[in-house]
């Protein structure tokens, strides 16, 4: 137990490392891009600003000439107590509001078809492995690695096309039909699922062969030991064996995959919100890029990091908790 | 040792080209690179404004035009040619970068490895896609540009995994005799493992093009790569712009989609195929499920060969 | 598979309510998902459109159709002492929508509240006022410090706000204004959430029986393609969005009510050429450059037919007017004429080599960046065009792509040799001509230039700017525009390419009398505030 404690802690301390790291990453990157925010925003108007206007403007976004590491220390002062500043763009709109109702919509949307295309996926490769039956196995991972081959904005593009426009049979974008108001109400959670299913059904499409295909792999290497071997031998039914024994097994290799896509997952299916309008982080991410919005820019790629060090320290401790090996 | 190298890689190459899957995917990939290097000298020139924009397939326009008037046949192999380039030149560059670093994170153990490893998962950490947004809309558009963000955020997975390969035959009796018996690390890294990684070592380039092209499409269909240039990610981008699917015109959108399509399926079925000859027994099942009649094959009782490694 | 059924079953039904028109829906904003400001004196611009002019009201309202100030919350104005002071009559009668009376303390008020917190004053209106003081409930006194009698626009446009209402704003540079209470049609708040907000009518205002319409409904369209895809479908029932292929994307779908409409709007397109770059600051290289453009091929293929080539003066369409009757034909460099163009290269000393490409007398190829903005996928095309244009004199252009921000940054430090971008904008070429040649705002490369940023300036240009300046005579006016517009043909400052369109679509199934080339009582566009307010209070349910 102390062994797997002490693992634990090194793990937090590495991720408190790297979350150093890219906030210091995070920190710079605005600053060298080129382009200064307030002189953006004044090309937006007709009139030329004298001095004192653009001064005060700066001012007021916090754009100080105070020296780099005095900004970086107000910088990292201020994450720690929660304050992630105004947005440039969004302006007087708090960071942290923009970024709050965008990331519930990125976690539902993207959470939502990663694990069923991990279960789904999983489940299938796990069959496929199993059931040596020429149909399924020579047919399915193929077909799905093919699909899986064409850029997701490419089939998510066609599908909306001809689902939601030709057919008719999805809605055009967005998160939630105009007639339901947002809350814990039936209509309104129907709505969210339905407008979620076509962006849901192009995303699962495209990663279930991934999953698949890893799974039956790792089935297949698992399948060939003893403990199989003498599973057999002692007359246990072979479904047991696929799903107690090496199923089971089998999955922990993947699972860790999973936690990695879990943590990117928040890095907003950028193209998935563009192409559906879904009222995401990602394309926020994309907005904030463009408009030189330092805060919102670095608001965002925070959240992601911490989301995705978060993802991968829960699936540390999964993985500890259900492979007995790691728990010497 | 060195016969024993040599025969390791004609061994590992041979397998590869009797593997049907790996054979069809290089073939397709050799067809399509072939067709970008002859790109100028066959088709119409992709970027001049010809004929009437929009219009479907012909005898003078195989593919018909784009929003442009210019023809999508031409758009479509000389597209070919830097989505190729970019795509291939990031998979070297990720697996030497990979090999290099997740190579000597695993053989040498101890301080160097905690720091390497550290710079590893740190970069594993960092969100992609984010990063490359925002660096590739800083940087100056252009292959230079995509080649570099690509590197800078793929790099880590193939390394570590390189890494974890590496630990593994670390620990294996060929190396500790080869320490034993006096040889420089350098040589044992060079000439003893990194023959056996082959696989590994070209699965990795495999994936990682695969991941550069995709990613490559998808920076440039957001614009963010230089949208003067003809690749198939730019003409993805026009094709949107000029609504492609709501005109009807799939002539626009099909062909670069599907070529896309097309090769990453194929550097798929190489990966397959090295999959295969690494793990035999992914092969000797197909090979059983073929010799033996379904019926007989019940209650998934399945003839499996063992690992002899 | 229940679920799922379920759930694709429920939407089908809730489809069905949405035939029936609960609003007008209209697309102006491109945003992914809504924050909640309306503060029309916002520096940054972030209120929600459409709060200047549709929320909040001005004054008089610039109508580009018929080139006229139309009174709107002013009902007259009148010059005294010798250009040195602008009153204005204000209108009575007026509430706020919250029953307040209106009156011209609102009007010195929002002028006053912009001079305490400069950072509002956009359009730097207190560097020519010196007092703005309400005379009685319906007359505001402007006292300018010197004469600048173009400065009127700013102040008529000016959308106005409640002092029962902002007085009591500690910081109205950072307020969001979330309940805005507004002079204007439309100033209930029904509903406000990410992806949707409503916009209901002013239970007070002026117009009688008017507007017609309950009210606006605002859904999020992130892209270009979400704009379309609403259109074609008939879920948008207003918009400013560029269509490629107009007809066949949009009419075709629903020729009946699928209406477009894309008057120019007087305004040009520019390739500006950096004139302080060594070989760009030759103006027969400038000329020549411009003859070499093929500029109906640009508009054919960049702009799908939808505008025409540029006037040599810089302004067409509604500005038309403007042109100078003393034009003589062989003035005008913006004909399509690459034999003139190779003439007048060759004249400047640039010889074409072997290959075709010209260079300087010290051997340094004639080559050029021209920057656009990416993702202005017309603009993109149009340099294309003009790089292939220009190859065929000698000149080797290359088309390079920046995200807005770096873009705007280098035109404005002038790091940029050619580039498409616009012009400085009013309702006479004054403004044009202004940040074209008026070494006011000459900037050095490197120092940011708000307006010219070709950097160029012409001495006898800035004496005619101070007499455009001070004077309000019709006649004066006319005649000082014609003598700096040959400056500016003599000069060639930078090149002028195809006429401004705007842009705007309307789908006549559940509302009309939209204005149109029919009925072209205001622009159709919704990007042009305040001109919006015309089509706001005009519009009505069938």
């Amino acid at each position: 137990m102390n062994q797997s404690l002490n693992y634990l802690l090194r793990r937090l301390g590495f991720y408190f490392i790297a979350a150093w790291a890219a906030l210091t990453l995070n920190f710079f990157i605005p600053r060298l891009m080129p382009g200064d925010p307030a002189a953006i925003i004044f090309a937006r108007f007709r009139g030329k600003l004298k001095p004192e206007a653009i001064n005060a403007l700066r001012e007021t976004f916090g754009l100080t000439d105070e020296p780099l590491l005095g900004q970086y220390w107000s910088y990292l002062k201020s994450i720690l107590q929660g304050d992630l500043g105004i947005s440039i763009a969004y302006f007087p709109e708090p960071v942290t509001n923009i970024i709050s109702s965008a990331l519930l919509w990125t976690i539902f949307l993207a959470g939502f078809s990663l694990i069923i295309s991990f279960s789904l996926g999983t489940l299938l490769g796990t069959i496929i492995a199993w059931k040596r039956s020429g149909k399924l196995d020579s047919t399915l991972p193929p077909v799905l690695a093919f699909v899986g081959a064409f850029p997701y904005f490419w089939l998510a593009m066609v599908a909306l096309y001809i689902f939601g426009f030709e057919l008719s049979w999805f809605p055009l974008g967005h998160a939630y039909g105009d007639d339901v108001t947002p809350g814990f109400n039936m209509p309104f959670i129907l709505s969210a699922l339905y407008h979620a299913a076509l962006p849901a059904l192009t995303m699962i499409l495209v990663s279930l062969g991934g999953w698949m295909l890893s799974m039956r792999n790792i089935m297949i290497t698992t399948l060939g030991t003893d403990y199989i071997s003498f599973a057999h031998a002692k007359g246990l039914s072979s479904r047991l064996i696929m799903l107690r024994y090496a199923a089971r097994n089998a999955i922990l290799p993947n699972f860790t995959g999973f936690g990695m896509a879990l943590g990117f997952v928040l890095s907003g299916a950028l193209l998935t919100e563009i192409i559906f309008s879904y009222p995401g982080q990602g394309y926020l991410l994309l907005q904030a890029v463009r408009a030189q919005d330092f805060p919102l820019m670095q608001g965002l790629f925070m959240t992601i990091t911490f989301a995705v060090l978060a993802a991968n320290w829960m699936v540390d401790i999964a993985v500890l908790f259900f492979d007995p090996r790691t728990r010497k | 040792m060195d016969n024993n190298q040599d025969s390791i890689f004609t061994r590992w190459i041979i397998g590869i080209l009797r593997n049907r899957k790996a054979i069809t995917g290089v073939v397709i990939i050799f067809l399509f690179i072939f067709l970008a290097a002859l790109g100028p000298f066959i088709t119409q020139d992709p970027t001049a404004f010809l004929s009437t924009p929009l219009s479907p397939p012909s005898w003078e326009h195989w593919l018909g035009t784009n929003g442009q008037g210019q023809d999508v046949l031409a758009q479509t192999i000389s597209g070919a040619r830097q989505t190729l380039l970019v795509g291939f030149t990031t998979g070297i560059m990720v697996v030497l970068i990979g090999a290099l670093i997740g190579g000597i994170s695993g053989y040498y153990s101890g301080r160097i490895d905690d720091f390497l490893s550290l710079l590893i998962n740190v970069f594993l950490v960092m969100p992609g896609l984010p990063l490359m947004v925002i660096l590739a809309s800083w940087l100056p558009p252009g292959p230079a540009t995509l080649t570099g963000v690509l590197v800078l955020t793929g790099w880590a997975w193939n390394a570590r995994v390189i890494r974890s390969q590496m630990m593994t035959f670390r620990s294996r009796d060929f190396v500790s005799a080869a320490i034993v018996s006096g040889e420089h690390n350098i040589r044992i890294i060079v000439l003893e493992i990194m023959p056996r990684m082959l696989s590994l070592l070209a699965s990795s380039f495999i994936g990682a093009s695969i991941y550069a092209i995709g990613a490559q499409v998808g920076l440039e269909f957001l614009g963010l790569g230089d949208v003067s240039t003809v690749t198939w990610g730019t003409n993805l981008y026009w094709a949107s712009n000029d609504m492609a699917l709501l005109t009807g015109s799939w002539w626009n959108f099909v062909p670069t989609g599907l070529s896309i399509a097309i090769v990453s399926f194929a550097l798929t079925l190489i990966n397959f195929g090295i999959d295969e000859v690494t793990n035999p027994r992914l092969i000797a099942e197909r090979v059983w499920r073929e010799k033996i009649p379904i019926d007989t094959v019940v209650n998934g009782i399945t003839p499996v060969v063992k690992d002899h490694e | 598979m229940v679920a799922f059924g379920l759930i694709v079953f429920n939407g089908c039904k809730n489809k069905e309510n949405q035939n029936a028109r609960r609003g007008l829906i209209i697309f102006q904003e491109s945003q992914i998902s809504w924050v909640r400001n309306f503060n029309p004196l916002s520096p940054a611009g972030a209120a929600r459109w459409p709060t200047s002019a549709g929320i909040y009201e001005p004054l008089f309202i610039y109508n580009s159709m018929s080139g006229e100030y139309v009174p709107w919350l002013a009902l007259d104005y009148k010059w005294d002492k010798g250009n040195k002071v602008l009153e204005m009559l204000i209108r009575d009668g007026v509430k706020w929508s919250d029953g307040e009376p209106f009156s011209a303390e609102d009007v010195a008020f929002t002028f006053n509240v912009k001079r305490k917190h400069r950072a509002l004053d956009t359009r730097d209106s207190w560097g020519y006022l010196k007092e703005v003081i309400a005379m009685s409930d319906t007359i505001v006194k402007f006292e300018f410090k010197r004469i600048y009698v173009p400065g009127f626009d700013a102040l008529a446009t000016q959308s106005i706000v409640a002092k029962h209402i902002w007085d009591k704003i500690d910081d109205p540079v950072k307020y969001s204004n979330p309940n805005p209470v507004g002079t204007g049609p439309y100033t209930e708040i029904i509903r406000f959430d990410s992806q949707l907000w409503e916009l209901g009518k002013n239970p007070n205002y002026w117009q009688k029986g008017k507007p017609h319409i309950n009210k606006l409904i605002f859904p999020t369209y992130p892209s270009n393609e979400q704009v379309t895809l609403a259109l074609l479908s008939g879920n948008l029932d207003w918009a400013g969005a560029f269509i490629p292929a107009v007809d066949r994307v949009f009419v075709s779908k629903d020729t009946e009510h699928h209406k477009y409409w894309f008057p120019l709007t007087g305004h040009t397109t520019f390739l500006h050429t950096n004139t302080q770059d060594p070989i760009l600051s030759d103006v027969r290289v400038r000329k020549a450059i411009s003859y070499a453009i093929d500029r109906e091929l640009v508009v054919k293929v960049g702009m799908y037919n939808y505008t025409e080539p540029a006037h040599v003066s810089g302004v067409s369409g509604p500005m038309s007017k403007w042109h100078s009757p003393y034009l003589n034909q062989r003035e005008d460099w913006t004909v399509y004429d690459p034999v003139k163009a190779n003439m007048l290269l060759n004249d400047a000393g640039f010889n074409k080599d072997e290959t075709g490409l010209r260079h300087t007398q010290d051997g340094h190829l004639l080559e050029f960046d021209i920057i656009i903005v990416s993702g202005w996928s017309d603009w993109i095309r149009s340099a294309q065009v003009v790089s292939q244009n220009l190859k065929n004199v000698g000149i080797k252009a290359k088309v390079k792509t920046y995200d807005f921000g770096a873009w705007i940054s280098r035109m404005q430090k002038g790091e940029f040799e050619l580039a498409i971008g616009w012009a400085e904008k009013g309702t006479t070429p004054y403004a044009l001509y202004r940040g074209m040649m008026s070494s006011e705002y000459l900037q050095p490369i490197g120092e940011t230039a708000d307006v010219n940023w070709h950097r160029f300036s012409v001495a006898s240009a800035d004496s005619l700017f101070r007499e455009y300046e001070r004077t309000s005579d019709q006649n004066e006016i006319t005649e000082i525009i014609y003598k700096l517009q040959h400056l500016f043909i003599e000069h060639a400052p930078s090149v002028p390419l195809f006429a401004e369109p705007s842009w705007a679509e309307c789908n006549t199934k559940y509302f009309k009398n939209f204005p149109s080339a029919e009925n072209p009582y205001a622009t159709l566009s919704p990007n042009y505030a305040p001109e919006n307010l015309f089509v706001l209070v005009n519009v009505q349910n069938r």
